[in-house]
């Protein structure tokens, strides 16, 4: 239907709507002023951000909680709760000085014992809490003066602000803690811009914090997170004026949101690496020229435009140009030619047979779908085997050994939430990682990347860190124990009139500068 | 009739008994790890330990039932594995959507059906007939989440009459019951029309017509209500079925119902939620069935209800 009627009817239409709204009481779309409400694609699970891991969960509670440390929309490290830090030569202990002027929303005082308190209930295991290994490396937590806190670590650690200003490291109200026990997940009470209002399935509402430390923030008066599983039904709740941003918005939605004058779409580069693990303990995969044949097999501008409407880079590196120690390889090319005569020098001549899994959507099976097919046309047939979440997780982690591995080539992604090269890369290269520690789902291993991962994390010192990671983004680029295909871009729908809000390149959103016009 | 109701909700237990100790054995034959979906893909050893013990699954398996069944009889459905709220509480906040939403789909369904059906058995035979039986097969295939985002770029985007989806006011009720009720308003009327075609043939309509009645009332009084035992039997069952919650219409319109719940909690392997949602599904149909038993008394007194 088009979008401007004649006027007449447009009259017509709008006396009906009027008559339709007083008969069902209805209130029209029009906006309460400085209320947004906001469509996502998931239902909200928790809103203790220390027990939480889906992204949808995490970015709703950074309404109402931050960390010492955070990171800017470029994903630099930035204190938040913390003014300054130093760290001692041998990167073992952590002197954070902490803000004087804050409070929690219950107008508990924010301290350096409320820190301790948090630090400790997070990384004691018998707490069980999902994020528990974001503190790891700590081995105890001393509080100095009221606003100092002193972190002693197990180990020498570089990363240790980065684990600090994940999500999961928020610090909660030491009262509220106490109050709710294990009910503190419904009852959300931080030192965020935003207090917790309501939160009944589908619908969580958060109102303005009065008392926010950052003098003339938050500018919105509300945030409603409604979640809304279907695409199209989440596109036409932007439409039709019910929301004013939506998140995540199918690619192939994104030109009708462009054509409409009221909205617009906002791009972020991400730091979510796609790419395909090849099992390098079987056979073809142990073989390095054949990993290196099917990164020349792929067009990876096709692949971002086919399966992702256009909206992402082709990876240049192991890991995106976001994160820390970034180190730019160059694309592989995409050339069919040199793909065969790889595959020849490593004795297929007429390629062979195998199979790829995924964590079966839309998305996922379109991109292993494209991928069957280019790889078909240097012989490569490949069975695409879609995986129920519940099914992947015995696939993927059910083998203990390499041995017991089941995967040939799986389709995936990685999203690592600290920003830093450590967490892009340990946890899918490291020997150490093979399921069901982590996630080396090409069960790759390379003595000289084993040291230098290690010699990265041991470290705070730039210099030497940069060094590891040259070292390691330069072998890993080498020896291809992925297909690399693409860096997406995320992208949001909003409401022309909303501005200042900003999407990290981990998908998370903060509200607080955010204003609508 | 008040022994008989008893007496069926007494026999109904053993049902439920048995319903819940195949669903605890079902739910464990799925693949799949719970705590590895708890914990999620980037999580340590450490972390997915931790998510098992908080599951309980570390446990073995006979203590796992005893406590299950210990807990069940008491009433106490456990934690949901995916909120950690009660089970109790994940559904009861889900089943009210769910109920009403069913209740409004019936409503336009036995509005629609049973008008239609009448109408066409009533014109049996002639264009009309045929016609409106064409739209029904027609409302029978429409895909529901096609329907249902027709007509929410119709009424939520292009006019602004309605919610695109949620459960806020009424008003949010009548797309997703519409579509809802539609398919099952096409089958109704299937039913309605031979159900009344078949009682039209009866001696007693006859009589009727014989006695010099007007066309109306012999329809409405005398054919309709004989023919509406196998509809009122076959309302039931579809009212179960909606009961036990709609996932595709449920997913367009962002409705917080039990069909969405039943699908994320099996993805999720959430346990404790599938369990007491099989248990609910089977004592809802337990009480149509002994509803729908006492509505035939209702309609035709010849009937009668003994256990």
């Amino acid at each position: 239907m088009p979008r401007s009627l004649p006027s007449s009817s447009r009259i017509r239409t709008a006396f009906r709507s009027v008559a339709v709204a007083a008969l069902l009481g209805l209130a029209s779309p029009v906006l309460a002023a400085g209320q947004i409400t906001v469509g996502v694609g998931d239902n909200i699970l928790g809103l203790d951000p220390t027990d939480l891991n889906d992204s949808v969960s995490l970015s709703a509670s950074r309404l109402f909680f931050q960390g010492l440390y955070g990171f800017d929309r470029n994903l630099k490290l930035v204190p938040v709760l913390a003014e300054r830090s130093e760290v001692n030569a041998n990167s073992t202990e952590y002197t954070v000085h902490l803000r004087r002027d804050v409070k929690f929303h219950d107008g508990t005082p924010f301290d350096a014992a409320a820190v301790k308190l948090n630090y400790d209930r997070l990384r004691d295991p018998s707490n069980r809490l999902k994020r528990q290994s974001l503190l790891e490396a700590l081995d105890r937590v001393e509080v100095v003066d009221a606003f100092t806190v002193r972190l002693i670590l197990k180990a020498p650690s570089g990363v240790l602000l980065n684990y600090l200003a994940h999500t999961g490291a928020s610090i909660l109200s030491p009262k509220a803690i106490a109050q709710y026990g294990a009910d503190i997940s419904r009852h959300p009470v931080g030192t965020g811009p935003f207090v917790f209002a309501s939160w009944t399935p589908d619908t969580l509402k958060a109102s303005r914090n009065q008392q926010y430390w950052r003098q003339g923030l938050p500018r919105l008066d509300g945030v409603t997170i409604r979640s809304v599983p279907e695409g199209g039904a989440r596109l036409a709740l932007l439409r039709s004026g019910e929301a004013q941003f939506v998140f995540p918005l199918p690619p192939e939605t994104v030109q009708i949101v462009e054509r409409d004058e009221r909205l617009a779409i906002d791009k972020t580069p991400s730091i979510v690496a796609q790419y395909v693990a090849l099992n390098t303990t079987r056979k073809p995969f142990d073989d390095p020229r054949v990993r290196q044949a099917l990164n020349y097999a792929i067009d990876k501008a096709a692949f971002i435009k086919v399966v992702y409407n256009g909206f992402g880079t082709p990876m240049d590196a192991p890991v995106a140009p976001g994160i820390a120690f970034y180190n730019k390889q160059g694309v592989w090319p995409y050339d069919p030619a040199k793909a065969k005569q790889l595959l020849a020098e490593a004795g297929y001549p007429n390629g062979f047979e195998t199979e790829i899994w995924n964590f079966s959507n839309t998305l996922n099976n379109r991109a292993s779908q494209f991928l069957q097919q280019q790889l078909a046309a240097v012989g490569v047939k490949v069975a695409v085997n879609p995986l129920e979440a519940g099914v992947a997780t015995t696939r993927l982690w059910g083998a203990k050994t390499p041995e017991e591995a089941q995967v040939r080539m799986f389709f995936g992604s990685w999203a690592p939430s600290t920003g830093d090269a450590d967490w892009a890369l340990r946890p899918l290269l490291s020997s150490r990682s093979y399921p069901p520690a982590l996630y080396n789902l090409a069960y790759f291993k390379d003595d000289a990347v084993d040291a230098a991962l290690q010699k990265g994390l041991a470290t705070a010192d730039p210099a030497e860190r940069k060094a590891a990671y040259d070292e390691v983004q330069k072998i890993v680029w080498e020896k291809a124990p992925w297909i690399f295909l693409s860096i997406n871009t995320l992208v949001l729908g909003r409401d022309k009139r909303l501005v200042g809000l900003s999407q990290l390149p981990d998908t998370s959103v903060t509200y607080e500068e955010a204003e609508l016009k | 009739m008040l022994t008989f109701v008893l007496r069926r909700l007494l026999g109904a237990l053993p049902v439920l008994l048995a319903v819940s100790l195949f669903v605890f054995g079902f739910v464990r034959l799925l693949p799949g790890d719970p705590a590895r979906l708890v914990a999620g893909a980037d999580a340590t050893e450490q972390e997915v330990a931790s998510a098992r013990e908080v599951l309980g699954l570390d446990r073995p398996i006979w203590e796992q039932y005893l406590r299950y069944a210990g807990a069940t009889v008491r009433g106490d459905f456990g934690i949901s594995s995916r909120t950690r709220e009660p089970v109790f509480e994940v559904i009861a906040v889900r089943f009210w959507p769910t109920f009403w939403l069913t209740l409004a789909a019936m409503g336009w369904a036995t509005l629609i059906g049973t008008a239609i059906g009448v109408w066409a058995g009533a014109k049996r035979g002639r264009w009309q007939d045929q016609a409106v039986m064409l739209a029904a097969i027609g409302g029978l295939s429409f895909p529901g989440f096609w329907l249902g985002l027709l007509l929410i770029n119709l009424f939520s985007v292009h006019l602004g009459w309605l919610p695109t989806g949620g459960f806020d006011g009424w008003s949010s009720l009548i797309m997703p019951s519409f579509t809802l009720g539609l398919g099952v308003a096409a089958i109704l009327a299937r039913f309605t029309r031979s159900a009344f075609v078949d009682v039209s043939g009866e001696d007693f309509v006859r009589t009727a017509r014989s006695k010099g009645l007007r066309e109306r009332r012999v329809i409405w009084r005398h054919a309709v209500r004989n023919a509406l035992i196998p509809v009122v039997t076959l309302t039931g069952l579809e009212f179960g079925t909606l009961l036990g919650g709609a996932i595709v219409v449920e997913t367009v319109f962002a409705w917080p119902g039990l069909g969405r719940l039943l699908v994320d909690s099996i993805a999720f392997r959430d346990y404790p939620v599938i369990q007491a949602l099989i248990l609910l599904l089977s004592a809802e149909f337990v009480l149509i069935n002994l509803v729908v038993d006492v509505l035939y008394g209702v309609l035709n007194p010849a009937i009668r209800l003994r256990s």
